[in-house]
């Protein structure tokens, strides 16, 4: 694009997509981007294997939202750790540059490496490898929103594709509130203008919630209900997790 | 944190497990709450809460600045949490970053909304001077100057407490000028306006213990816990915030009991803090 005689920099982009000065009257007959029914979560595809290089990866892809997690270890910790007779777990997760439609803006997101660490640890059993550590890098690569849930469940699925030992696999699935309307597995656009939103991790076949986060207002029969919807769709998760483990599982076997 | 015997970790348990704690608490009894308002000058608003042996200070600081493009009629409130390292050595330099991040996370979750800015305890409109050109930023710091656990709750408090005291100065808006240029501001130093803060959540934390909660756990109690699960309930009875600490799992149902335990524990503590704060404020005006 010549623009104004070589003074203007050399890079392009799009006019930014959409500004709707958030449609506050629509929301009371959202209609969902992806024309999914408002208790519908988008199809899931994973892949383990993604990295050669890595013990243990998975990739996953929700609709918009592409992530490729790989997991090193156990390996040895650093000198400078204290002892320790259970193993240690250290987490990362990054956006690539590209992954927000405005170049660069996913660094607001720093909180994420604390909240999938804590996700994990109640999962893997540290016992089973003292003195060393796992790694668990995290990459998103394009952020098409509920990204930290799809983080978290195609980590579970690498720690499983590295034989780490865990009590069982970790699915997670986040809710958003639209005004009235409790919106499961919401998109970018969902999440910017949402009021509330309420992410669960579990355990499914332990049924056991390992972490919960809840932002903006809610009543205690919303947040049952979204429970329970976040509860039910990680059960189902979980059985597409396992059925993908066992393709690769039997397909290393031929 | 000087290590637990066996025994004192058995009978740490035990006291809890029999509605006994070691201080002689019930397990939904706070520690007496102590509030003074007023405590830095040069702050816009601060306040210090002692609860036990845990000692916080928050400060709210104002200044004027650009409201956010996506909100235009909204100001701008950003929170930081730090753990001096007169807490704890441990805390020295790099090593309260993590528990600061944590506590910065949790605070701003609970009193901030979702991304609409629905459902926040601070009313940010009220914080605007001209739209979509200049707004308030209030900048609030906590500082963790004594740890015997319970953080999130103190300094919860004592951001609370804190707002009550902010005083926003009075500003005076040039009329006239072309409507793109930097309108003229005159900050008054006298008139000051009270910030409304009878929309501010409390933070309850309850800590998981065996097969019990407890309410305002000592770091001896910390230590022994599964998990803990702090929420940020409104004067109205909702949730606005809920954020887990620790990685054991834990069963659905005992989550929406706790909800209904810190509901309840929450009206209390929300007459308690605001009698205290009233208090406080009047002592401070003498």
């Amino acid at each position: 694009m010549t623009g104004t005689g070589g003074t203007a920099p050399a890079t392009y982009s799009p006019s930014p997509t959409t500004h709707k000065n958030k449609a506050s009257l629509f929301q009371q007959d959202w209609v969902r981007p992806d024309g999914r029914g408002f208790h519908q979560c988008r199809p899931a595809f994973f892949r383990t294997g993604a990295v050669n290089a890595a013990s243990g990866s998975a990739y996953a892809e929700f609709g918009n939202t592409k992530v490729i997690v790989s997991v090193f270890g156990p390996r040895e910790s650093k000198k400078a750790m204290m002892y320790s007779d259970i193993g240690r777990l250290n987490c990362n997760v990054s956006y690539t540059t590209f992954a927000s439609p405005v170049r660069g803006q996913g660094s607001d997101h720093k909180e994420y490496t604390a909240m999938l660490h804590k996700a994990l640890e109640g999962a893997i059993i540290l016992e089973s490898f003292p003195k060393t550590t796992v790694d668990v890098f995290a990459l998103v690569l394009e952020s098409g929103g509920s990204d930290l849930p799809v983080v978290i469940s195609c980590a579970s699925l690498a720690l499983a594709d590295a034989g780490i030992m865990m009590y069982d696999l970790v699915a997670s699935v986040s809710v958003s509130c639209l005004s009235k309307n409790l919106v499961i597995d919401p998109v970018f656009e969902e999440e910017n203008s949402q009021d509330g939103s309420l992410m669960i991790t579990c355990m499914p076949s332990r049924y056991e919630i390992t972490q919960l986060t809840v932002t903006g207002e809610w009543s205690t029969p919303k947040i049952n209900e979204g429970m329970q919807l976040c509860l039910d769709a990680c059960a189902k998760l979980a059985k597409i997790m396992r059925s993908c483990l066992k393709e690769a599982a039997s397909d290393s076997q031929e | 944190m000087v290590g637990l015997s066996l025994g004192e970790q058995h009978f740490i348990q035990g006291g809890i497990s029999q509605d006994l704690r070691c201080d002689g608490r019930k397990r939904l009894t706070f520690r007496p709450i102590h509030v003074e308002t007023g405590v830095i000058p040069q702050a816009n608003g601060s306040a210090r809460v002692r609860m036990g042996a845990t000692d916080v200070i928050a400060s709210v600081k104002a200044e004027l600045g650009k409201p956010s493009f996506l909100q235009p009629n909204k100001g701008k409130v950003s929170i930081h949490i730090d753990c001096s390292s007169t807490a704890e050595p441990a805390f020295e330099g790099r090593g309260g970053d993590e528990l600061s991040s944590e506590l910065s996370n949790a605070l701003q979750s609970c009193l901030l909304g979702g991304k609409s800015g629905e459902g926040a305890g601070i009313d940010l409109s009220s914080l605007i001077v001209i739209e979509g050109k200049i707004c308030w930023d209030l900048y609030i710091d906590g500082l963790v100057v004594s740890s015997d656990g319970n953080l999130l709750d103190a300094l919860g408090a004592a951001i609370k407490a804190a707002l009550s005291n902010t005083g926003i100065p009075r500003v005076q808006v040039a009329v006239g000028e072309s409507s793109d240029d930097q309108p003229e501001v005159d900050v008054s130093d006298e008139e000051f306006l009270q910030f409304d803060t009878s929309g501010i959540p409390v933070i309850v934390t309850l800590t998981k213990v065996g097969r019990h909660y407890i309410v305002d756990a000592t770091s001896e109690e910390e230590s022994q816990m599964s998990s803990a699960i702090s929420f940020s309930v409104n004067r109205q009875g909702h949730i606005c915030g809920i954020t887990k600490r620790g990685g054991a799992g834990m069963d659905p149902s005992i989550i929406l009991d706790m909800v209904s335990v810190a509901k309840h524990v929450s009206e209390q503590l929300i007459n308690k803090l605001d009698s205290e704060i009233a208090s406080a404020e009047a002592e401070d005006q003498e």
